[in-house]
Formats: structure tokens, sequence, C-alpha cells
């Protein structure tokens, strides 16, 4: 007999961010419905976009806004970034006071696969990379609310005017 | 990275993994790995077939927490907070 595998969800979070944290979090749902929307076709014939929580910015673009967080530590910037399809580690900026953001600098595709996305597509796994992705700053504080009531509905109109049908959430 | 989260959110469909936090997809330059975890959430994404289907992939992290990077090198400014509220 096999065990399924279930992931622990506070593996590397330490002790205090579990306290923290897990106190949060109660043991059964309190979300509202769950929004479904069907899949409409394959993957391998789908337009793919990315979404990473890593405070994502490309370079020339305004950067995510560690210094009112530093003000404000219950706030953590709202806003959302357009990336690139071809972007790099060289061509963005990084800011999350949260992480380790070295370790995303070092190399992309660890929070923001593009060019592992590229290679599926190369291979006729996905349809098609998606021309642009996007960046949140996962840090929101005691407030979510402009996040979900006017960030994740504007990146989900640019995701319809570019014609995407399968969007991944990475969150870091 | 934390699925528990999903008792709050109630996110669609989740490919739960158990990577720290900073490097879902992997380490740096592991391609193989990166390929076969964004392969592996596609399909989740495929074969879910009601919403909050949760499905938890089997990729082990190839360290021990205790000597995985992850943290920033300052503490974050709400930790901060935190650890002055505790000490008073």
């Amino acid at each position: 007999m096999t065990l399924e595998h279930r992931v622990d969800s506070w593996r590397f979070a330490g002790k205090f961010l579990k306290r923290v944290l897990g106190s949060q979090i109660p043991s059964q749902p309190t979300h509202a419905p769950i929004p479904w929307t069907p899949i409409s076709k394959p993957v391998r014939t789908s337009r793919v976009a990315l979404l990473t929580t890593a405070g994502v910015s490309m370079r020339g673009d305004t950067p995510f806004d560690m210094e009112g967080e530093r003000q404000r530590p219950t706030w953590g910037d709202p806003s959302w970034r357009r990336l690139d399809a071809d972007a790099t580690a060289q061509r963005v900026e990084i800011n999350h006071l949260h992480i380790d953001t070295a370790l995303i600098r070092e190399d992309l595709n660890v929070a923001l696969p593009l060019d592992r996305l590229r290679e599926l597509e190369a291979s006729g796994e996905v349809g098609s990379v998606a021309p642009s992705h996007y960046s949140i700053m996962g840090f929101q504080g005691n407030d979510t609310s402009t996040l979900e009531n006017e960030t994740a509905p504007a990146i989900a109109a640019a995701m319809i005017s570019e014609e995407v049908d399968l969007a991944l959430l990475a969150p870091v | 990275m934390i699925p528990a989260y999903q008792n709050i959110v109630g996110m669609p469909r989740v490919a739960a993994i158990e990577h720290p936090f900073a490097r879902p997809y992997g380490r740096a330059k592991d391609v193989e790995t990166q390929i076969a975890v964004l392969r592996a959430a596609l399909a989740v994404a495929e074969a879910a077939q009601a919403p909050g289907h949760v499905e938890h992939l089997p990729f082990v992290w190839p360290e021990p927490p205790e000597e995985t990077q992850w943290h920033p090198p300052v503490p974050s400014p709400i930790i901060e907070l935190i650890n002055k509220r505790r000490k008073g």
C-alpha cells in the first residue's frame, strides 16, 4: 500500500511563522463560493500566462513600493506589473521584503519559469506563450481589498485582451 | 507553498508543492525540476473537474529545512514590529 503524498504547508516556515500565520487559518473552509471556469481546450492548444507574487517589475517600470511598507509594516503594495514574455533576471527588478530575492535574481525561472514555458511551447506541450505575464507583491498586510477589487480584475482584463486561455499563479 | 490558505482563499485549482518560499519551481539552474513542476501544474489545470480541486504534487526538496535558504537578509518590517511588541 502506498500513502498519498500530502504537502506540509509549514515544513519550511519555521516555528515562529507557523504560529503567526497558522493561527490566522481556520481548520475548516471559510471562503466564498469558488468561481469555476471549465478548461475550454487542452493545454497543448492553450495560450498560457504566468503570474508570480515575487514583486517583479521590468527595469524602467515603477518598482514595487518597499519604502511604503517600511514606513507602515502592516501595509503591502497592492499594485501589479506587466512583464515581457522574454523577461530575464537581468531585465527585471525584484522587490519583496519577506524572502531572499537574490535566489530569484540568480535564475528567474525559480519563480517565473518563462524559459521553461517556451520550451514546452517548442515541444508542442503548450499551445503558445502569452505576450505578457504578471507580478504582484505577495505581502498584503491586513488589507487585501485593493488586490481583490482592483488589481485582480485588471490583470484578468489584461489577460482577456491577449486571449489567454490558462493562467498559472505561483506564490513565493 | 502554504496550501492551508485554501481554507481562506478558495482557489479553483491548486497544485500544492512542498518547496520553500521564493523558489516554487525548484532551485536555480535546475532545469529538469523546473520544467517538471511546470508540467505537473499544467496537468492539474487540465485534470481538475470541480472547484476547489487540490492536488498534492510529489516533489521532494533536496535539502532539509534547516539548510534551506529563503529568509530575507534582514527581517521584514512586520516581523520586526511583532518582535518589538513581544519584547514590550
